[in-house]
């Protein structure tokens, strides 16, 4: 059996046809169904976008400002006579009291007018 | 066109145009559903909201039919191709699904040449459902398959001949 390009088109439309038989949905539903999902991701979008805006305004309002950026704030040095260590996750935290540790100095027995040297 | 119908985000696009092509474009999203009516139902909705958000933009670079069954397609290779490998692995254990009302009992050349279709290679078969099925050319079926014209063209003129085969091996028995 030898069929032309013609007949097997024949063919295989009405089997196609037969196939999608009353299956196809209404266009008016289908459309509504997506407008309606367009919106709701158009919605899900801004609040992302919104929820984006927030945080980036957030974070430049409650980053520190340049002036903060000191190591050793001069004031709080002269206040007090101990001093915090900037630290992080990899070098623990310090705190010094030049009272408390203040080096042992190797004593002298040597005087110079009345005064250890 | 009327104006009141284009859509806001594809100008090219009119609504009463794709209301035109929805029957086509339906077929083609259930044969990529494996013809799972619940599946293509929401391939075109995802289809139609690609349009409505200009996701997918049609610029007049082929006919809208064309453009309109490659968002199908693009869209049901990256979103159905799972379920359509578990639907295949599921009638392949022996599920039939519902193909009663489609196949007579008994052969006949009709029903010898549609399992033929069904039997060939995915690209084999695609071409041949678009330019038999959906009146496309081979130019137009390769846009949306997403290959050259000319590899489109040998998948068709494979196809057809391993069609051709199917039938007289089915002839000689």
């Amino acid at each position: 059996m030898k069929l032309s390009d013609e007949q097997m088109r024949d063919v295989l439309q009405k089997a196609q046809a037969n196939k999608e038989a009353g299956a196809v949905p209404a266009f008016g539903t289908t459309w509504a169904i997506a407008g309606n999902r367009a919106q709701a991701r158009r919605r899900r979008r801004g609040m992302v976008a919104g929820s984006a805006a927030v945080l980036a305004l957030a974070f430049f309002m409650l980053k520190p400002s340049g002036d903060d950026l000191h190591y050793i704030d001069t004031a709080e040095l002269l206040e007090t006579t101990s001093w915090a260590a900037p630290s992080d996750s990899l070098m623990p935290e310090h705190q010094y009291d030049i009272y408390e540790e203040i080096p042992v100095l190797i004593e002298s027995t040597e005087t110079y007018g009345g005064a250890l040297l | 066109m009327r104006d009141s119908d284009v859509l806001d985000k594809n100008p090219h696009i009119s609504r009463s145009a794709l209301e035109a092509i929805h029957g086509q474009v339906f077929g083609w999203a259930l044969s990529r559903c494996d013809y799972d009516q619940a599946a293509a139902e929401d391939l075109m909705q995802q289809a139609y909201v690609e349009l409505l958000t200009g996701k997918a933009r049609f610029e007049k670079r082929s006919s809208l039919k064309t453009f309109v069954f490659s968002v199908v397609q693009n869209l049901a290779r990256s979103r159905y191709r799972r379920i359509a490998s578990r639907l295949r692995l599921v009638q392949a254990a022996g599920v039939e699904m519902a193909e009663e009302a489609v196949h007579p009992v008994e052969p006949d050349e009709n029903s010898v040449l549609w399992e033929a279709v069904q039997a060939l290679p995915q690209r084999q078969r695609d071409i041949i459902e678009l330019v038999f099925c959906r009146d496309m050319t081979i130019e137009a079926a390769s846009s949306v398959m997403g290959v050259t014209t000319g590899t489109g063209r040998v998948h068709y003129e494979r196809a057809k001949k391993a069609l051709r085969n199917k039938l007289s091996e089915w002839g000689k028995t």
